[in-house]
């Protein structure tokens, strides 16, 4: 009788601990959710699988790709040893090199050609998990780790310039914003800081809001437009002490936003996409996905693309007018896949990496799928 | 069912949590300390039945025993005659059992409330905002620091010393209510699973997030101080070197 009690305890214990640890409410693992950048005719994106593949869009195949694995660390439901990093931050492709960091905190610089490593850094073992996307300006790259510290490297050799003396923040996961020699960075802890690109010494100005920022932040005419975690999208004027206004949802603004003729749009994970006036911080117009908006709006010339997590693709024409602050899509196109990661534009195609691992090319102006691929290598091969 | 699980217990248990650490001096640690107290209280009544239902069996052990020998031909006639002891003892076999069973759920949506809170993933981040309030606290609470004491609460712990916390009580939970047999093969199991325990979740402490640890290790210790309090040390005896065992 008390060796069944015991017995069954311990199953009992093993079982909660294995379901409680393996169902989504409980610790979800990096899986990421790395975009599309579309360069001399090629697309680079971060798979699930901790690639980074080149596709080329006409024969519309997987030209290479480099996998980037890390040392598993804790227990996962996915098992120990060596496994395949996550990749959040959209690659970043210029004439010889494609650019990407991985959340087992490394950077690579890639050659587009041939998809072989030109450089890694840090050579040697590891910097904090890198969520956020890296950031270009002449021939140096930023980012932000999650060991609270901004890195700027060398393009061509990938060797460190410089690193910020402290930790800004216990981690950082959102991008860096540049604007001329400047650079600034919004904090989960409600800081704005302003960061010379030279050397990454801290710059006399900085702000301080009630909450932690969750969004990166969106630079526009002297104006930072980012989202909290009180909920609301803030407009702080550099070099201000109060923000200029606060616009308020039902959730966190989470997307970058981006702004265009004196409207910044906003996604929201209440659903909604957000078009509010840069002056006054008034509503214009908005519209409910009905689902969380992760991934921020782009651009194809005057039609703002919005894309739902569910999957889908919302195209509106931003010269229209609203009724009564009610903005009707003029487009909406369904991919039947999770969407996390940054759309890509191109000729009025929209490529998603999409978290099935699949690479869809939606045309705009026809209004429905293109093609799709799988950048599963293992299928590939 | 998941929506339901969400919306009567893991929701707002995640949000207590995030709300405490607002008022516990924004720290995590304490957060997880003080719901872990809370839900120990409130589960207390169901704690007192298991252990006085423990207890009751240890104290039946000997007359179990011998019944066995008596009847160690005929398992029909042992069996009646056990259920006969029970009755007469007022006491449920199970008894123990079902307190436990009537916990776990509470226990996985602690769990599950550590882990989301402490967001370690982006993903859990995302997720997170899916569970949240709009309370003013929680916008304030948010994002929760990690850190607490030595520990990264979102980390399993790199040095040994919470393993050997978390072992360490549970072995000293687990021995103060182990009582001994004369019987050799259970004894031999007793001690097995006595020990086999404690490293399981020592070995658990190494692998999981310590802000888990932490919980386990503040729950063992509310164990004790309850079965101390029913039951005294019960079977947990020291013995400086030199002294004879009681007989």
């Amino acid at each position: 009788m008390k060796h069944t009690k015991i017995l069954f305890l311990i199953i009992l214990i093993l079982l909660s601990l294995g379901i409680a640890s393996c169902i989504p409410g409980g610790g979800q693992p990096a899986q990421g959710w790395a975009g599309t950048v579309f360069y001399d005719g090629k697309l680079y994106a971060g798979t699930m699988d901790g690639s980074v593949v080149a596709v080329n869009p006409e024969t519309r195949s997987i030209e290479w790709s480099y996998a980037i694995s890390t040392p598993s660390k804790g227990m996962s439901c996915g098992g120990g040893g060596s496994s395949p990093t996550a990749i959040y931050g959209t690659p970043i492709a210029s004439d010889e090199l494609v650019y990407v960091a991985a959340y087992s905190g490394k950077a690579y610089g890639l050659n587009g050609a041939t998809g072989r490593d030109r450089w890694i850094y840090p050579k040697e073992g590891y910097i904090g998990p890198i969520v956020a996307n890296l950031v270009a300006k002449g021939d140096t790259i930023f980012l932000s780790s999650s060991d609270g510290k901004v890195y700027a490297l060398d393009t061509t050799y990938g060797e460190e310039k410089w690193e910020t003396e402290q930790p800004l923040n216990e981690k950082l996961w959102t991008t860096p914003a540049i604007e001329g020699d400047t650079i600034y960075l919004s904090t989960f802890d409600g800081f704005i800081y302003a960061l010379s690109v030279e050397d990454g010494s801290l710059l006399r100005w900085s702000f301080k809001a009630d909450a932690g920022f969750v969004s990166s932040p969106a630079v526009h005419q002297n104006t930072i437009f980012v989202g909290a975690f009180d909920n609301n999208l803030y407009a702080i004027e550099i070099g201000g002490s109060e923000p200029v206004w606060k616009f308020s949802g039902d959730s966190w603004f989470w997307a970058t936003p981006v702004v265009k003729d004196g409207i910044v749009y906003a996604g929201c994970l209440d659903g909604k996409i957000y078009a509010i006036n840069t002056e006054t911080g008034d509503l214009e117009w908005d519209f409910d996905t009905a689902s969380s908006i992760v991934s921020s709006p782009v651009w194809d010339g005057d039609l703002l693309i919005v894309a739902s997590e569910t999957g889908d693709l919302y195209v509106f024409n931003t010269k229209s007018k609203p009724e009564n602050k009610a903005m009707t899509p003029v487009k909406t196109i369904s991919i039947n896949a999770v969407i996390k990661a940054s759309l890509c534009v191109q000729d009025s195609i929209v490529y998603v990496r999409a978290q099935n691992n699949y690479l869809y090319a939606v045309d705009i102006d026809a209004g429905w799928v293109s093609w799709e691929l799988s950048l599963s290598i293992k299928e590939e091969s | 069912m998941a929506e339901l699980w969400y919306l009567i217990i893991a929701d707002p248990m995640l949000n207590i949590l995030i709300a405490m650490s607002d008022v516990l001096f924004h720290s995590f640690g304490l957060a997880i300390i003080g719901l872990t107290i809370v839900v120990r209280l409130i589960l207390l009544p169901l704690t007192l039945r298991q252990t006085r239902s423990t207890k009751a069996m240890q104290e039946m052990q000997p007359k179990l025993q011998e019944l066995q020998k008596k009847h160690a031909k005929n398992k029909e006639k042992l069996q009646q005659e056990m259920t006969t002891l029970y009755k007469e003892a007022g006491i449920n076999p199970l008894g123990c059992i079902w307190p436990l069973l009537v916990q776990f759920p509470i226990w996985i949506a602690l769990y599950q409330s550590i882990m989301k809170a402490l967001a370690t993933t982006p993903e859990n981040l995302l997720d997170l905002a899916r569970h949240l309030y709009f309370w003013e606290i929680i916008s304030r609470a948010m994002p929760l620091s990690s850190h607490f004491l030595w520990l990264n609460l979102g980390n399993p712990d790199s040095t040994l010393l919470m393993a050997i916390i978390v072992g360490g009580t549970m072995w000293v939970q687990q021995k103060m209510t182990t009582a001994p047999t004369l019987d050799p093969r259970q004894q031999s199991t007793n001690s097995m699973m006595l020990l086999m325990m404690p490293l399981m979740f020592g070995l658990f402490t190494l692998m999981f997030p310590s802000g888990l640890a932490l919980f386990w290790a503040i729950s063992n210790l509310i164990g004790i101080a309850i079965q101390y309090k029913t039951m005294g040390w019960g079977y947990l005896k020291f013995r400086l070197p030199g002294q004879p065992a009681k007989q």
